[in-house]
């Protein structure tokens, strides 16, 4: 019963950020880096500006010296339910799978980059060269997660390997996916010191996501999406930081 | 006024044909010279296929530049072919007649360098780029998407590719048996092989015409919706706000008709320079073109003020800064200054001058400046409008191109030019068959003192 | 260029003289028949039930912008029919083909339908709301730090309608000079004086000659542009501006296109009834049919070529804003008219006049002229009565709703009817005053057309000046 149940199941997988959490202290991005074999970014690769992060903390600085304050938003795919790169793709590398994900398909890229310039949130990265890790990090390589070779985009996935391993081990084990499994969790969530970034089923109406999203973007709450006004309806949920002492208005939001 | 020169048939033959039968001296080194840069060029090509697209200059976001601009480009200049052969032929333009094979040819040579720009080198995995191309992809069962303005470029580019070589090919027929007769042994042969018979019988002819009517009408729809697309590339996407605008198709298209149009003159006043054609090509004939020049000129400076018009009418934060980039940031601010220059208000107000446009000297400039201020044109749409200079985005940085690219692009001029180079000397550049024909139709009629030019009309 | 002293020629049938053109023609404009009478009333008519209609609408008030969208739409048909018309006659004679010479003063004559239309526009000026809600503008509210005066839109549209209007009429009387002359040579008594008034000194010298065709280029040249700025304006700020969310830097064109094509079916409805029933059928015949039916099926698919620009950046775009432009224009209320609009003034035209036999007939391009005009006056009812229904929401962002299709009340449809009817009453009248087959140019066009035998046939030569 609860197996069937477990198959037939509609999942959308979506996140919500809290920026009234968030500190900048940038775990996450490193726990992404090592759970999905991101080749280590040094300096070139910034000054080349071709660093891939899937996951980075913009700073802004708000206010004059001396009251400055720092304002951090961790920007990663919205995994778009109305997805702008999607269509572009001339091969399908990059599609929209059941569980409202959008996944990219290593092998079908040709590397026209067409989805990079159509994503508004400029998270997708390309591979200009072949990916090189120093020796040292050779053997902790993810074996989960496939090395993109160059020539091809990437972006995060949300740990869609965790998500799958989770997902078959609850069907062997004929036993729901529980909201908040560590082990469902992607990296940068469960790296997370201050509960910044909240994971989970947005169709299952128990789940911390989809209550943050009802009390704080359907009933009106801090919430809100990045760039609403072009219509891509992400699955990720920002709250809005609450600042008593707010110089001025941020940037956007 | 009586420009034309009254050539007989047979001084007609002897003109165009003296370098198809002989080599002019500074053929081959010319040749030889092209051939060395588009060797350099795909010695460029070879090193990016075996490093990977990180010897460009591109960065994230700057992930397409000079390669689509090339393609663009390309593009554009393929459009002149169309423009002067099919809709000058279906309105019955005389001055067509020395122009339309050098168009056409061009429009052939520049639309296989376009190719060599956007999918064969462009791409990230170019050993792989035929399974969307050539849409064989049968193992994996995944057909190419076809919302993807990428999957209509290249159905759209093959089709203009296939009809202006069959437009080429119909028109060479009678002029490769003119050649065939005036040849002897292995050349003979191949002649007469590659004009597929042809005896110049009243049948032939009017297939012939039929054929060349017929194509200039089908492929006026292929022409136009190949820039079409080629600009829905850009402004189907939201990703970019500079792009996403309605105008683009028009746009584009009248952009490629400016440059291609241009280039076409270019290649008129060579033509003169280098076989010394000026019997055929008259003052006359720049003329006309440079008058037809002044209108696309007018209508494609129409088009980008009403681009720019909407832009700022949307009074949206990163349209305008965009456009502030695009204007007044370096090192944006020259080249947008010497595209406005290059493209329109150097050469237009020259071209008001009958002298300018009956002088190969002052054609040859503008029109060359022209196509100067047209690429720039392209890279100040692509470049600074992919920069969007946005929240979320953490490089804000530039672009510059690396020699990788410079190499590739100048290869692609150098196929174009060795292409056309050897064209002329295989198959004569100027169509025998339609300067003759004209000179048929040709007749004059007495006003008064007046002589007015006349021709025979169905 | 022609001394008007000769003797006539005795008959008709054998135009092949100019004084025989010269008598026929001007015996025809003479005579006028009771169809003509009868069509006059009846567009007189029309134009009372407009002016009816007009008294209806005005008492309720212009602060309601919903309610005036039939009325803007039956300018901007007007703007879309007759004003573009004389284009018909200006591209054709600076490209110098001779098809066009019995129709361009067919063409020119809707010239003078710019002063009704000017007439037209004045309410539109009070029906507009000032811009002191935000709302966009082409005259860049807000852009240069200070708000831009409230009423820029409606002060620079009146400028440039009044000199449409005014180059028109210019055109139309440069052009008819030489005809005023001849009329005023075989007339007498009051009507002598008028036409020696209107010929403004005319005596067919070489430099009169010179000027007039020079100026014709200028003030062809000039129309042209004056459209073209026109339709720009009246499409951003009389249009564009009011439905919140869209943006469409094609529209302008795509409008300017539509009416051009509209133009062009106007003309060939008037050229078949002079043909059919106005005695004229030695002057207009296959040739014009053809080379106006080309004409019209080159617009019809320059248009949904423009059309499609647009729509395609919409479609593949699905910004919200966008999205709901396409739910009010396309996929909401409007949907049937817009599927009447494709069929009439696309899918017809392509699907027939794809085919020469049908180009080169009398009532090919004739049936499907007037499906085109329908058509065109369907999508100007369609666009504009939408954009007007959806002025009060809010301005700048997507629409909050796409409200229900506007149904015409009897007021406006009093209006539409007076709107065609006044634009056809006037342009009657100034047919008894002008001859409506431009007589100069059919007389010069015996100079420049030459039958010479060729080999074993006879060819017509033609003379295409510099």
């Amino acid at each position: 019963m609860a197996e069937s149940a477990q198959a037939t199941q509609k999942r959308q997988w979506g996140m919500v950020i809290d920026l009234d959490k968030c500190i900048g202290c940038q775990a996450c991005v490193v726990a992404c880096q090592s759970e999905n074999n991101i080749p280590v970014n040094e300096e070139a690769h910034f000054n080349q500006r071709r660093a891939i992060q899937w996951i980075h903390i913009q700073r802004y600085w708000e206010g004059e010296w001396p009251h400055v304050k720092a304002r951090f938003i961790p920007v990663l795919c919205q995994h778009c339910d109305n997805a702008p790169c999607e269509p572009v793709c001339p091969v399908y590398a990059t599609y929209h799978n059941t569980e409202g994900l959008n996944v990219q398909v290593y092998n079908r890229c040709v590397g026209t980059r067409f989805c990079a310039n159509n994503c508004p949130y400029v998270v997708r990265f390309f591979n200009f060269w072949e990916p090189a890790y120093p020796n040292s990090l050779k053997n902790q390589l993810n074996p989960d997660v496939t090395v993109r070779s160059r020539g091809i985009m990437e972006k995060c996935t949300f740990c869609v390997q965790r998500i799958s391993r989770v997902r078959r081990q609850a069907k062997n084990d004929g036993t729901p996916i529980a909201d908040g499994d560590r082990a469902l969790n992607p990296a940068c969530v469960n790296a997370c010191p201050t509960d910044t970034l909240v994971f989970g089923d947005l169709e299952d109406p128990n789940s911390r996501v989809s209550k943050l999203r009802d009390k704080e973007l359907v009933e009106g709450g801090r919430g809100y999406h990045l760039y609403e006004h072009l219509g891509t309806s992400p699955n990720v949920i920002y709250l809005k930081k609450v600042d008593k002492h707010a110089v001025e208005e941020p940037a956007h939001a | 006024m009586q420009e034309h020169i009254d050539l007989d048939q047979k001084q007609v033959n002897e003109t165009l044909l003296k370098d198809v039968v002989g080599t002019p001296r500074w053929w081959l080194p010319a040749v030889g010279f092209l051939g060395m840069v588009f060797l350099a060029g795909v010695g460029a090509f070879g090193y990016l296929l075996n490093k990977g697209v990180g010897v460009w200059g591109q960065n994230r976001p700057v992930f397409w530049a000079f390669d689509m601009t090339n393609f663009v480009f390309w593009i554009g200049i393929s459009h002149a072919g169309i423009m002067i052969s099919a809709i000058l032929r279906l309105t019955q333009a005389e001055w067509r007649r020395p122009v339309t094979r050098a168009a056409e040819v061009l429009t052939v040579f520049s639309l296989t360098a376009a190719l060599m720009a956007a999918p064969l080198t462009h791409t990230g995995r170019p050993w792989r780029s035929w399974l969307w191309i050539f849409p064989y992809d049968f193992e994996r069962g995944v057909w190419p998407n076809v919302r993807s303005a990428f999957v209509w470029d290249p159905s759209a580019v093959m089709t203009y590719l296939t009809a202006s070589t069959l437009f080429v090919i119909i028109a060479l027929l009678p002029d490769l048996a003119v050649i065939r007769d005036r040849t002897t042994g292995m050349r003979q042969k191949i002649y007469g092989f590659l004009c597929l018979g042809w005896r110049g019988t009243p049948r032939q002819w009017k297939l012939q015409a039929v054929a060349g009517i017929l194509l200039s009408a089908l492929v006026l729809p292929v022409f136009v919706s190949v820039h079409s697309i080629v600009s829905w590339d850009f402004a189907v996407q939201i990703g970019v706000e500079g792009w996403h605008s309605t105008i683009f198709a028009p746009y584009f298209i009248i952009g490629a008709i400016h440059s291609g149009v241009s280039a076409v003159a270019t290649v008129m006043v060579l033509m003169v320079w280098l076989f010394k054609w000026d019997k055929v090509l008259r003052p006359d004939h720049f003329d006309a073109i440079g008058r037809l020049l002044i209108i696309v000129a007018t209508v494609w400076f129409f088009a980008f003020f009403l681009e720019w018009v909407f832009a700022l009418y949307t009074l949206e934060k990163p349209e305008l800064v965009l456009r502030e980039l695009q204007v007044f940031k370096m090192p944006y601010m020259p080249l947008f200054l010497t595209f406005l220059v290059t493209a329109f208000f150097f050469p237009v107000p020259l071209w008001l001058f009958k002298n300018v446009r009956r002088s190969l000297f002052w054609m040859f400039v503008t029109t060359i400046s022209v196509n100067i201020g047209m690429w720039l044109e392209r890279f100040l749409i692509i470049v600074p409008g992919i920069i969007r200079r946005q929240p979320t985005e953490f490089n804000w940085g530039s672009y510059h191109p690396s020699i990788i690219e410079i190499l590739i692009l100048t290869a692609t001029f150098a196929w174009v030019a060795m292409g056309m180079l050897v064209f002329a000397k295989v198959f004569p550049l100027v169509p025998l068959f339609d300067i003759k024909e004209g000179m048929v139709g040709r007749h004059v009629i007495k006003i008064g003192r007046k002589i007015v030019p006349a021709s025979i009309r169905e | 260029m022609h001394s008007n002293g000769h003797s006539a020629h005795e008959g008709q049938a054998a135009l092949a003289t100019a004084a025989a053109v010269q008598q026929n023609l001007q015996q025809r404009h003479e005579k006028s028949g009771n169809m003509f009478r009868l069509a006059v009333l009846f567009s007189a008519g029309l134009l009372v039930l407009g002016v009816i209609g007009f008294i209806l609408r005005i008492a309720d008030g212009v602060s309601d912008t919903a309610m005036w969208g039939y009325y803007a739409a039956a300018f901007a048909f007007v703007l879309s029919t007759a004003v573009a018309a004389p284009m018909v006659a200006i591209a054709p004679r600076i490209a110098k083909a001779h098809w066009r010479r019995p129709i361009s003063r067919i063409a020119e004559l809707f010239g003078i339908v710019g002063i009704f239309n000017l007439l037209l526009f004045i309410p539109l000026i009070w029906v507009l709301p000032p811009l002191d809600n935000g709302r966009r503008t082409l005259w860049f509210f807000d852009m240069v730090g200070e708000p831009v005066p409230n009423y820029s839109p409606h002060i620079w549209a009146t400028l440039a309608i009044l000199a449409l209007a005014a180059v028109g009429v210019m055109l139309l009387w440069v052009s008819a000079l030489p005809d005023f002359a001849a009329l005023r040579d075989r007339t007498t008594g009051r009507k002598q004086k008028m036409y020696a008034w209107l010929a403004r000194g005319w005596y067919g010298t070489t430099q009169q000659w010179h000027m007039q065709k020079h100026r014709l280029g200028i003030l062809g040249a000039f129309y042209f542009m004056m459209f073209i700025f026109v339709h720009f304006l009246i499409t951003v700020d009389f249009l564009m501006a009011l439905v919140p969310g869209w943006i469409d830097a094609l529209y302008p064109v795509t409008h300017a296109a539509s009416a051009l094509q509209a133009g062009a079916a106007s003309v060939i409805i008037v050229m078949v009834i002079l043909r059919q029933w106005g005695g004229y059928k030695e002057y207009i015949g296959l040739d014009q049919f053809w080379g106006l039916g080309k004409l019209l099926f080159a617009l019809s698919l320059l248009w949904i070529w423009f059309w499609f620009s647009s729509f395609n950046i919409f479609w593949f775009g699905r910004k919200p804003n966008e999205i709901s432009v396409l739910e009010l224009f396309i996929k909401g209320p409007y949907l049937p008219l817009f599927y009447a609009v494709f069929v009439l003034s696309f899918a017809f035209p392509l699907f027939f006049m794809i085919w020469n036999p049908i180009r080169k007939s009398i009532w090919g391009p004739t049936v499907l002229a007037v499906g085109v005009l329908i058509g065109i006056f369907l999508d100007r009812i369609r666009m504009y009565v939408a954009g007007y229904s959806v002025a009060d929401q809010s301005p700048l962002h997507a629409m909050d709703h796409v409200p229900v299709a506007n149904k015409p009340d009897i007021a406006d449809i009093f209006i539409l009817f007076g709107a065609i009817g006044g634009s056809i009453l006037i342009y009657l009248l100034a047919s008894r005053l002008i001859p409506i087959v431009s007589i100069w140019e059919q007389k010069e066009l015996l100079l420049y057309k030459l039958h010479k035998p060729f080999h074993r046939t006879h060819v017509r030569v033609m003379g295409k000046p510099d």
